[in-house]
């Protein structure tokens, strides 16, 4: 261990002149001991629940736990696809409107009667539909992603309350099923259950197959995975798909938990999702990346509101507390990327604090 | 690199133009429809003053984004200085200590996005998306989610007349031709080019990048304060929760303008031309009776073809620039 730091802070030595060493001295202290992120977000969740199980016992009741279960579940099918589209240095910032879209069409499904696994799989459906919508115009017109989403969030948000009146209501049981009834032995929602099979299947596929190479590969260097043999587009839309159909079961569960359906149901929650998976340590330019770093991600960010309640403090601070966390986390994992060295580190030439849109790296070169 | 500017600038002529077109197409339609529209009153008394505090805003981030940057929390600046005024006028009872805090807090959070992006180098997407939140945040904590109302300097900023004219609609157009002078007639202008292309090449030809990143991103603070003091003064209150969708506007009117999103082109000109394009978009739509929601899809709309429009136009001049200059063009290429 030893003989990596000082290998690593050599290396560093090399690559400190193109940075601008302000602080270096101070930094250079702290950095031998800095692990990895996945390690850090678990020693911040354990203090999180050893203070709240010290200050309050009644935070680990059962119906307290299970409210924050379904919370986490759906945040956390979402933030997998989202890392998916992260990883392969695009984004995603139409989400939200995505997920009210979804909301509102299987509510117009539900309507008639129908069961869950026909909600879901329409919800899946539609969400690949438009997500793949989103990827082509990032990949066949070449429009960077934040744009290209931003501007189809715009699209989305507006054709929803067009399409229905406001909100779908006086919903059938059939189609609140999910969000009241569905519990294995009346308690484990069955929303948990979809998100461990989810959190497992993404785990193996990212670690065994062999697109999650691809993923990582196109994230990290697209001329090299071009010359790799790689199809970048087609990598890109499978990435989009995947996280769509993900997105439409989190609308699923979104919906199912209300007898009414409203057209803002998924609005702002694409911020929520970025945030998991920038905490988890996901590297927003592409490449890096963990499944087991979203997942911590997205338990602490689930974990904060109704542990601020619990503390005491006021709810109105829960979303300062979350901004310097997440600020927190991004600090300590940019530091740990220096420390790893110039070899895992995406490209050292590149100036880094500037946006990594598909072709920037290019453009920069050239 | 000459031979790119230089193509850069005809493309950005016609790009101008062609917005101007767009505009005026739009403002004869929407006449002709209802000449309602063409009631001085209503031009100047609410499709103009609508759009001065996004407008306002999208002149630094034009800056921001040249450099390849994005400033997504200048929503939450805009609420938190407005608030933070409002309070501090609220309970000192001076109007000037609020003036002073308005802008002094937004100064702050545009120089704490500095230090973000440039000491701790986190891209800027996630550092003002988690700035964004922390304002917001803030202002939520400190106003407790209630409303924090005007206060004497900034009803003067909001509400006053000059003649006919709104006096925000003279605050902006000082500053618009400020910040165009700024782009293009100053050494920092050039540099936020130099920076959008290749940050490094421009840090080794001696420019301070650091230094050019906290000015432009202190002025993006300033002027969403000064948005922010202008917005409190007409709607008379503000909750923690108005400036949710703002930053998002603001980027789509940035790049309406032609603004590349990857950095390294755009033009104060354009942003002013696509503020008005938005704002005669708004106000034209609502005097047609369309309900607000197709207005969002008329503004994505509008964006998406001129993100087409834009990546057609740059294949074109790319294609130039293969046959001139084969060995760079492969590099640039996609």
């Amino acid at each position: 261990m030893k003989r990596m730091n000082e290998k690593s802070s050599s290396d560093r030595q090399g690559t400190e002149v193109a940075a601008d060493s302000g602080n270096a001295s101070l930094f250079a202290r702290i950095r031998p001991k800095l692990q990895t992120s996945e390690f850090y977000l678990t020693v911040f969740l354990v203090i999180i629940l050893v203070t709240l199980s010290l200050v309050s016992s009644d935070f680990f009741a059962l119906n307290n736990l299970m409210n924050i279960l379904n919370r986490l579940s759906y945040v956390l099918i979402a933030a997998i696809g989202m890392n998916l589209i992260i990883i392969t240095a695009n984004i995603d910032v139409s989400t939200g409107a995505l997920i009210s879209v979804i909301c509102l069409a299987i509510a117009a499904i539900g309507k008639t009667g129908a069961a869950l696994p026909v909600l879901l799989l329409s919800a899946m459906g539609i969400g690949v539909l438009l997500s793949l919508a989103n990827a082509l115009f990032i990949t066949k017109l070449r429009i960077p992603a934040i744009v290209a989403t931003l501007a189809t969030s715009q699209l989305f948000a507006g054709i929803l309350p067009i399409t229905v009146d406001g909100s779908i209501y006086d919903l059938p049981t059939s189609f609140t099923w999910l969000g009241f009834d569905a519990k294995i032995g009346g308690i484990f929602p069955l929303s948990a259950v979809f998100m461990i099979i989810i959190v497992a299947a993404a785990a193996f596929f990212m670690k065994y197959s062999r697109f999650a190479k691809k993923l990582y590969a196109v994230g990290n260097n697209k001329q090299a995975a071009r010359y790799a043999g790689i199809s970048i587009d087609r990598t890109v839309l499978i990435a989009y798909a995947i996280a769509g159909a993900l997105f439409g079961i989190t609308a699923t569960i979104i919906a199912t938990v209300s007898q009414r359906v409203t057209a803002t149901m998924g609005s702002g929650l694409e911020m929520t999702f970025i945030a998991c998976v920038v905490l988890g340590g996901t590297s927003i330019s592409g490449g890096r990346g963990k499944i087991q770093g979203t997942v911590l991600g997205a338990i602490i960010l689930s974990l904060i509101s109704p542990a601020i309640n619990y503390l005491g403090i006021s709810p109105d601070w829960s979303d300062a507390i979350m901004g310097v966390i997440i600020i927190v986390a991004v600090i300590i994992s940019e530091l740990q990327l220096n420390e790893a060295g110039p070899s895992l580190k995406k490209s050292d030439k590149q100036p880094r604090g500037s946006i990594q849109t598909p072709g920037s790296q290019q453009r920069k070169e050239a | 690199m000459r031979k790119k500017s230089l193509f850069g600038h005809l493309k950005h002529i016609s790009f101008n133009k062609a917005l101007i077109l767009l505009f005026i197409l739009l403002f004869i339609i929407i006449a002709s429809i209802n000449s309602n529209f063409l009631y001085p009153d209503y031009l100047i008394g609410v499709m103009l003053r609508n759009m001065i505090e996004i407008g306002l805003m999208a002149l630094p981030l034009t800056l921001i984004i040249i450099t390849g940057g994005i400033d997504l929390s200048i929503g939450s600046t805009l609420v938190l200085s407005a608030m933070g005024g409002g309070l501090v006028a609220a309970n000192t009872g001076s109007s000037i200590l609020g003036l002073a805090a308005t802008m002094g807090i937004g100064l702050g959070c545009g120089l704490f996005n500095g230090l973000l992006i440039t000491r701790f180098r986190i891209s800027p997407l996630i550092a003002t998306l988690a700035t964004m939140y922390l304002f917001m945040g803030i202002a939520r904590g400190l106003s407790h989610g209630d409303s924090v109302y005007t206060f004497a300097s900034s009803t003067f900023l909001g509400n006053t007349q000059i003649g006919p004219i709104p006096l925000q609609i003279f605050i902006y157009i000082l500053i618009a031709v400020l910040f165009h002078l700024l782009q293009a007639r100053t050494t920092l202008g050039r540099s936020l080019y130099g920076i959008g292309l290749n940050e490094n090449a421009t840090r080794y030809s001696g420019i301070n990048t650091t230094r050019v990143k906290y000015i432009i991103y202190a002025m993006s603070g300033l002027m969403s304060a000064l948005a922010g003091l202008i917005w409190l003064g007409r709607f008379t209150s503000i909750k923690y929760d108005a400036g949710t969708s703002l930053g998002m506007k603001v980027v789509t009117i940035v790049v309406l303008g032609g603004t590349s999103i990857l950095g390294g082109s755009g033009q104060i000109r354009s942003t002013v031309i696509a503020s008005l394009i938005i704002a005669v978009l708004n106000s034209g739509l609502t005097v047609l009776n369309i309900p607000i929601d197709m207005q969002i899809i008329v503004q994505g709309g509008v964006l998406i073809l001129s993100l087409v429009a834009y990546s057609l136009l740059n294949q074109r001049v790319r294609q130039k620039l293969i046959i001139k200059l084969a060995p760079v063009a492969d590099n640039s290429e996609k």
